[in-house]
C-alpha cells in the first residue's frame, strides 16, 4: 500500500503496528550495541553483487544487486556539445548570464575559467524508480543529491596529479574552449524500492562512471574535436594510474553517498525499511578520497524527511479504554484521545519529532572517516571490483 | 569488513548445450554471418528445453513455455492447451509435477489461497463501520467483523453501540492480529474471527514475511521419502504445530512462534499472562478468567525484553530468512533444527577465528547461511533414517 502522500519521505513506509515499532526502537537504541532485525552490526552493509561494463551501447555501465532482490542497472552515455558560454565570454560584458550564475560568482578573474573549469550541468542525471513518475520529488531530489556531490568533489586543484583530472569531473569534460562532453548518467532501478534506494544508486552510479570510457582525442587545441575509430585506445573517463606510479589508491575516484539514520545515540549504516521506519534522523553522506589518495574527505551531508514521525502512536494501557474496560473505570472520556499524554511509557511508540543531537553527528563524521572507518572499507570494497 | 561485494553468478547454461538438437554455436554463427532480419526467427525457434524420457521439459518452467507436446498426457493446474494443437503449455512458473498421465505445473511462490481453519497472521488495512479489513497476502483482503471478537470483559457480553463507535480501541490501521479463518466465500475472500485466547492483538516481537506458496495445495503433501523432500514446497505449510514457545540460548527467554499459513510470521517474547491467569486463581471461573486476560488482549504497550531474548528473536528469524532464501520448507522441525544450527555454526566460528569476525558476528545471511543449510539438511537425513 504506497501511499501518495509519503512518496517524498525517505520510503514508501510499510504500515507496522506501534507495537513493532516501539519494539523496533528499543532495540536499535540499546546503549550497548544496538540489535538490528537481520543481526547485522551496526555499520555492516548487506552484501552486494555488482559487475561493470554490461551494457554495449553505452559509454560504461554497471550492475549491483542487493541480497534481499533490489538491483539497479546506470548506464553513462557522453555526447560532444558545443559550449555556448565560450562565444559568451569573448564579448566579456555579458556579465548576468542566467546559464553560468556559479562560475561567475568570483568576477572578472573567473571568466576563461567557465570554458576551463566546466560547469556542473554538463552532467545530467535521470533516475527512474518503478512505481514513480520522473516528475515526482524522491527521483528529482535524489538525482540532484548525487548530481551534486559529483560535480563538486575534487574541486581544489590536485597540484602534482596528471593534470586531467584537475578540475574534477567538470574539468575533465572540457575538450577544448569551444567544446566539451555532456554526461548522461541513467540509472534505473529494476525492482521495487524495498528500502531507500540511495545507497544502491549510489554506489551503482560510482562503478559506472569508474567503467566509463571516452573515445581518444586527435585532434589538438582549439580545433574542432575529432576522434579516434578505435575503441580499444579510448580512454577512461576517471583516468587509471599509470603502471609507473605509486600504484595503490593513487586513482581518483568518484565519490559516492552512504545512508545513515540514527536511532538514540546510535549510528547505523545502511539501513533497511523498517529500520528507516523508526529512525530519529535520516542522513545522506556524500565522501571521496582526498585529492593526495590518502584520507577521506567528507563532501555533504544532508538530511531526509524521517518517516517515522507520520506514524501511529501507541496507547500505553493506563489510557487504553479496552484494557480499562476490565478495570471497570470505561466512563473516562480524556483516555478516547491517544495523543493527550506527552511523557514517554517505556513500551509505548511515540512517533519521532524529528532532531539530531551534536553529539551524534560528531560520532557520525569519526565512524564514516576515521582511519579504517566505515567510508574507507565502503571505498575499499568498491575498489577491490573488476572495472 | 563493513562491506563485501561478490561477483555475480551466472548459470552454467552450457549443460543444456550438449542436450539441445541446435546447440548455441550454429545460432552464433548466424548472427554473425547473417542479416538481423533473419536473425530474429532462427534463434526464437531453435532454444528448446531438453527432453527426460517421457518427452516432458526438465527444470523450471516459465509461463508460455511448452511442457510437451505428447499427446499422451492429460493438462492440470497451471497449465493450457491451445484447441488446435496437443502441446500443453505452462501458465505459472514452477515445478512439474505428473499424477499418472495427469501434468501440473507446481508454481514456486503464489498468494495465499485461504481454507476454513487456517491459523493465519494478518495486518489491518481498514477499519469500516462494524468490521475490519485485514491484509492476509491474500488476493482479496480478509474480513474481520466486530462480532467475531472477544469483547473485552468477558465473553458473553452483548455488542453495543458504544463497541461500534470505539472500534479502534480493539484494532486500529497497521495492527497486527493472529486469526483463525472462519468462512470462505464465493469470491475466496475470507472471514476472519478471534474468538480464542490464543488468537488477537500482537505484541512484544517482530513480524517476518516469507513468500512461497502459502498454504495453497500443500496441505496434502507430505514429505517425501526422497533426497529433495526438504525442498519441494516453499514458505510456510499447513501442519500440525503452527503455533510454539522456543526456548532459546545465551540467556534469552523463551520465545513464542507463530507461522500463520498465509507467510506471515510472528516472533515473540513469550508472556506468561494466560498461565498466570489460570494458575494464580484457579477457583476463578472460566468467564472470570477471560475477563483477566482480556485486559490484554488489545495493549499496544510492550514489556520488557531483555537485550538477549532480543538476541535470539532476531536469530529466529534470521534462521527462517536463510530456510526460504534456500528453499526450505518453513515449520516447527526446521526451524528448530535451523536455531540449533546456527548456534552451531557460531561456535565453529568462534573457534576458527575469534577477535577478528566479533564485527557483525550476529548477521547469518551471508556467508554462514551456506554452513546452516548443510547442516539443517544433516540433521533432517538423520531424522528420516530414525523414522
Amino acid at each position: 500500500m504506497s501511499n501518495p502522500r509519503q512518496a517524498s519521505s525517505a520510503s514508501q513506509t510499510p504500515h507496522l503496528s506501534p507495537a513493532e515499532l516501539s519494539y523496533l526502537y528499543t532495540s536499535l537504541s540499546l546503549p550497548k550495541g544496538p540489535i538490528r532485525p537481520d543481526g547485522r552490526s551496526p555499520t555492516q552493509f548487506r552484501p552486494l553483487t555488482a559487475e561493470t561494463d554490461i551494457l554495449p551501447g553505452t559509454n560504461g555501465s554497471a550492475r549491483i544487486g542487493f541480497a534481499d532482490g533490489t538491483q539497479a542497472i546506470v548506464g553513462v552515455k557522453a555526447e560532444v556539445e558545443k559550449t555556448v558560454l565560450a562565444s559568451d565570454i569573448l564579448q566579456q560584458d555579458v556579465e548576468n548570464d542566467l546559464q553560468a550564475p556559479s562560475d561567475r560568482r568570483d568576477g572578472a578573474e573567473s571568466t576563461p575559467s567557465a570554458a576551463a573549469g566546466g560547469h556542473g550541468s554538463w552532467v545530467q542525471m535521470s533516475i527512474e524508480i518503478p512505481g514513480f513518475r520522473d516528475d515526482d520529488a524522491l527521483p528529482v531530489f535524489l538525482s540532484e543529491m548525487m548530481r551534486e556531490s559529483l560535480v563538486g568533489s575534487v574541486t581544489d586543484a590536485g597540484k602534482g596529479r596528471d593534470t586531467e583530472m584537475a578540475g574534477g569531473l567538470k574539468g575533465r569534460l572540457v575538450i577544448n574552449k569551444r567544446w566539451h562532453w555532456r554526461l548522461y548518467i541513467d540509472v534505473l532501478l529494476l525492482s521495487q524500492p524495498l528500502s531507500y534506494p540511495l545507497p544502491l544508486l549510489s554506489l551503482t552510479t560510482h562503478l559506472a562512471l569508474l567503467s566509463t570510457k571516452l573515445p581518444k582525442l586527435k585532434s589538438q587545441g582549439e580545433e574542432d574535436p575529432f576522434f579516434d575509430d578505435d575503441w580499444g585506445v579510448a580512454e577512461h573517463l576517471y583516468p587509471r594510474p599509470s603502471p609507473s606510479a605509486s600504484a595503490t589508491s593513487s586513482q581518483i575516484r568518484p565519490p559516492v553517498t552512504l545512508l545513515v539514520i540514527s536511532v538514540g545515540d546510535n549510528v547505523i549504516f545502511d539501513p533497511n525499511r523498517e529500520e528507516i521506519s523508526v529512525a530519529d534522523a535520516v542522513l545522506a553522506i556524500s565522501i571521496t578520497r582526498n585529492s593526495e589518495g590518502q584520507g577521506l574527505k567528507l563532501l555533504s551531508i544532508r538530511t531526509i524527511d524521517p518517516p517515522s514521525r507520520l506514524t501511529q502512536p501507541g496507547v500505553p494501557n493506563s489510557e487504553n479504554l479496552s484494557t480499562m474496560a476490565a478495570t471497570g473505570n470505561s466512563d473516562n472520556a480524556a483516555a478516547a484521545n491517544p495523543s493527550a499524554g506527552q511523557e514517554e511509557v517505556p513500551g509505548v511508540w511515540r512517533p519521532r519529532r524529528g532532531g539530531i543531537k551534536r553529539s551524534v553527528i560528531t560520532e557520525l563524521t569519526r565512524t564514516v572517516l576515521k582511519k579504517g572507518g566505515v567510508g574507507e572499507e565502503v571505498l575499499e570494497g568498491l575498489e577491490g571490483v573488476e572495472v | 569488513m563493513a562491506i563485501t561485494i561478490l561477483a555475480p553468478v551466472v548459470e552454467d547454461v552450457r549443460q543444456d548445450d550438449s542436450h539441445a538438437p541446435h546447440g548455441y554455436a550454429d545460432q552464433s554463427m548466424s548472427e554473425d554471418s547473417d542479416s538481423d532480419v533473419e536473425m530474429g526467427g532462427v534463434s526464437l525457434s531453435q532454444k528448446r528445453r531438453p527432453r527426460d524420457s517421457n518427452n516432458l521439459a526438465t527444470g523450471i518452467m516459465t509461463p508460455g513455455e511448452v511442457v510437451t507436446d505428447d499427446p499422451q498426457w492429460m493438462r492440470g493446474h497451471g497449465t493450457y492447451t491451445n484447441p488446435l494443437s496437443t502441446s500443453i503449455i505452462a501458465t505459472v512458473a514452477g515445478h512439474i509435477e505428473k499424477v499418472n498421465k495427469l501434468i501440473s505445473v507446481r508454481p514456486l511462490r503464489a498468494r495465499y489461497t485461504p481454507e476454513i481453519g487456517d491459523l493465519v497472521v494478518g495486518r489491518i488495512v481498514e477499519v469500516q463501520s462494524r468490521r475490519w479489513k485485514v491484509d492476509v497476502a491474500a488476493p482479496l483482503l480478509a474480513q474481520l467483523p466486530l462480532s467475531a471478537i472477544n469483547l473485552p470483559g468477558g465473553i458473553l457480553r452483548r455488542r453495543t453501540s458504544a463497541d461500534e463507535l470505539q472500534i479502534r480501541t480493539f484494532f486500529s490501521e497497521g495492527d497486527l492480529v493472529v486469526a483463525e479463518v472462519q468462512s470462505v466465500h464465493q469470491d475466496g475472500s475470507a472471514s476472519l474471527h478471534t474468538r480464542s485466547l490464543k488468537y488477537g492483538k500482537l505484541r512484544n516481537g517482530v513480524f517476518l514475511a516469507v513468500t512461497g506458496t502459502g498454504g495453497s495445495g500443500a496441505s496434502s503433501s507430505k514429505p517425501k521419502k526422497s533426497g529433495s523432500s526438504l525442498a519441494r514446497d516453499w514458505g510456510v505449510v499447513r501442519s500440525r504445530r503452527q503455533v510454539w514457545t522456543q526456548q532459546t540460548a545465551s540467556g534469552g527467554a523463551d520465545v513464542d512462534i507463530i507461522l500463520g499459513v498465509n507467510g506471515y510470521i510472528w516472533i515473540s517474547k513469550h508472556v506468561e499472562g494466560t498461565d498466570a491467569a489460570s494458575s494464580a486463581s484457579e477457583n476463578v471461573s472460566i468467564t472470570r478468567m477471560e475477563e483477566m486476560v482480556s485486559s490484554s488482549i488489545y495493549s499496544s504497550q510492550n514489556d520488557e525484553i531483555s537485550p538477549q531474548t532480543r538476541h535470539e528473536i532476531s536469530r529466529l528469524s534470521q534462521c527462517i530468512q536463510v530456510l526460504v532464501q534456500n528453499g526450505v520448507r518453513v515449520e516447527m522441525e526446521t526451524v528448530q533444527a535451523a536455531y540449533e544450527a546456527s548456534l552451531q555454526v557460531d561456535l565453529e566460528v568462534g573457534d576458527d577465528e575469534d577477535e577478528l569476525s566479533e564485527e557483525g558476528r550476529d548477521y547469518l545471511e551471508g556467508n554462514k547461511a551456506s554452513r546452516l543449510i548443510e547442516l539443517v539438511e544433516q540433521r533432517w537425513a538423520k531424522q528420516e533414517k530414525i523414522e
